[in-house]
């Protein structure tokens, strides 16, 4: 047990110094000239790895150019989702681009200075489904979707957006026999296996299902295509009112500028980010 | 009833034709169709199937029979031949892009640096070697205070081995990457790995050290003591000695787990084998690729430490038989 006691003496004073205090981490951004971005790398085309192993992706670029707007390096890390949303993040990391909606429940632990784009949530059946014609129809089927997603609370009926501007959306899936997974991917994966083989449809973003019928995916999107608008969010740990501030006026200048379309375009296509 | 049936097993041609009906019957969930898509049947459809699916089991049980009678040895290399053609047979069905493997191997196997680190299988390999440093020395620690007349040594120790064996290691990691920070201390992902690695094993094998030391006979102690050595001694050069064969088996064993146990350091985000493979799959949706190939590295891995634990047992157990024990 001494042992134990003396590790955790040694690694508090080797990494200790980095210690977080609410207020400062706009100065320790500052200081240190580096803004440091967590992002989840599992989620082409938003934030993946390429052949040369480096992140790239549409909130990859978004979190280098705020970093530039703000004048300081970026650097990634790449925590799991759990890690990221159960706050508390002690200043390992300065703020999250990972294509986050603000939710109430997320809000408790989080600060959202910025949305910087919207994307539609939608329903997605194997090619060869025939039952499946509206989204209406997935009342009471086998719907896979990611854990502790907007998807499963939509599914749930208990989703709540905490953003300006969000268009209305009704709940119009009844009685889904919700299945979850570690991520949205690995329902896709599922779905893959056939109709009905596990799953009769999943549900999640649009850029994510086009990516995977680009990669060969044998699904196909069940209409009307946007289930709800999901505002996508910056994240920050709780109480740094000056680096938010700091966050929503680099975020709103890159779009008046035009950076957030052109990587946009970039990335989806099409322009998700006004 | 019994009898006959005794009597009837003890011919040979009766348990062939009872392992022949087993193979076949397991053959049955497999679905041959495919093999014959677009073909003509002379015989027609069921029947060409049936007969394709009796003459695989045929084969088994043949093969079967035709390597019992080879000598032990070639029996046991033509067995490993045979599964792992089988097994390789069973990835090359999934019809797996190889280019794309062959791309991103590189990046698994750890070559090259991430933010000035190792990564990939290195990574993992590197946490493992120092939590297996760390946790062996905790549990010798552990198993001694547990055996010792001190009651607070006992208690630190009993309460240390029961909380580490007794929760979940993912909340091990996470109690001590996110718990921490509350008190003050900020680790990074790599070093909290290594402390909840070393935390966990060491209190497993605590349980092993402390098994091994009580095997050596209480008279083994009483003579030394009677030849005037130390308690310190008479561990050190009587007791650990004899203990430590019996120990390394149980604890290579743990060092294995551990080798894999290491991919739950995913969830912090630090770029071990398993990470690496996540992310190198979900990029462009080749998660069985990336999957498999992490699969056999870990495999891999794990043989070389099987090799060095045969290694370790032999240099320990020299002059004691081991094959007749």
């Amino acid at each position: 047990m001494k042992l134990f006691k003396y590790t955790l003496l040694a690694g508090a004073m080797v990494i200790g110094a980095t210690s977080a205090f609410a207020g400062e981490a706009l100065d320790r951004v500052m200081s240190k000239g580096t803004l440091v971005i967590s992002t989840d790398a599992e989620y082409p085309p938003q934030s993946s790895i390429n052949a040369d192993n480096e992140l790239v992706g549409f909130d990859v670029d978004v979190g280098r150019a705020v970093a530039k707007q703000m004048g300081v390096e970026a650097e990634f890390v790449t925590p799991g989702w759990d890690v990221i949303t159960s706050g508390h993040w002690a200043g390992r990391w300065d703020m999250s681009v990972g294509s986050m909606t603000p939710t109430k429940a997320r809000a408790e632990v989080l600060d959202f200075p910025a949305v910087y784009y919207f994307t539609p949530a939608a329903l997605v059946v194997h090619e060869k489904n025939t039952s499946i014609h509206k989204t209406s129809d997935a009342s009471g089927k086998k719907v896979g979707v990611g854990v502790s997603t907007t998807y499963e609370s939509y599914l749930n009926k208990k989703l709540v957006i905490d953003a300006d501007n969000v268009p209305e959306f009704s709940f119009v899936v009844d009685d889904a026999d919700i299945r979850t997974y570690d991520s949205d991917v690995l329902a896709l994966d599922d779905l893959r296996l056939g109709d009905g083989v596990r799953l009769d449809a999943a549900f999640t973003a649009l850029p994510t299902i086009l990516e995977a019928q680009k990669n060969g995916y044998p699904i196909k999107v069940v209409g009307p295509e946007a289930l709800f608008m999901e505002p996508l969010a910056i994240a920050t740990a709780k109480g740094d009112a000056e680096l938010n501030a700091k966050i929503k006026d680099a975020v709103t200048a890159l779009r008046a500028d035009g950076t957030l379309s052109k990587i946009s375009e970039k990335w989806y296509g099409g322009d998700l980010t006004q | 009833m019994n009898q006959m049936f005794m009597e009837i097993w003890e011919r040979p041609s009766a348990r062939r034709s009872l392992f022949f009906i087993l193979v076949y019957l397991s053959l049955l969930s497999i679905d041959f169709s495919s093999l014959y898509e677009g073909t003509n049947f002379a015989l027609g459809a069921t029947t060409q199937i049936e007969l394709t699916r009796g003459l695989m089991a045929a084969a088994i049980v043949f093969n079967f029979i035709l390597i019992t009678r080879l000598p032990k040895r070639i029996q046991l290399y033509v067995t490993w031949a045979e599964l792992l053609i089988l097994f390789l047979y069973f990835f090359y069905s999934f019809d797996l892009s190889y280019e794309y493997i062959w791309a991103r191997l590189p990046h698994l196997l750890g070559f090259g640096l991430k933010n000035g680190f190792l990564m990939g299988a290195a990574l993992t390999l590197f946490m493992c070697v120092v939590s297996i440093a760390a946790s062996t020395v905790l549990a010798l620690v552990a198993a001694l205070a547990r055996l010792s007349n001190n009651g607070i040594a006992l208690g630190i120790s009993t309460f240390y081995i029961s909380f580490f064996r007794g929760t979940p290691l993912i909340l091990q990691i996470l109690l001590i990457y996110i718990g921490l920070p509350q008190i003050g201390i900020i680790l990074n992902p790599i070093p909290a790995a290594i402390i909840a690695l070393s935390l966990c094993y060491g209190a497993y094998m605590a349980e092993i050290f402390r098994a091994g030391i009580q095997a050596i006979p209480a008279g083994q102690g009483e003579a030394a003591r009677a030849l005037g050595l130390k308690d310190v001694q008479i561990m050190r050069l009587v007791i650990l000695p004899q203990a430590i064969r019996l120990i390394i088996p149980p604890t290579g064993n743990q060092f294995i787990a551990m080798l894999k146990d290491s991919a739950l350091v995913a969830t912090l985000g630090a770029w071990e084998l398993m990470y690496m493979a996540r992310l190198h799959g979900r990029a462009e949706f080749k998660n069985m690729e990336m999957m498999i190939t992490a699969a056999l590295i870990y495999w891999m891995m794990s043989m070389s430490m099987e090799y060095f634990q045969a290694k370790v047992e032999r240099k320990f157990g020299k002059g004691i038989d081991v094959s007749s024990v």
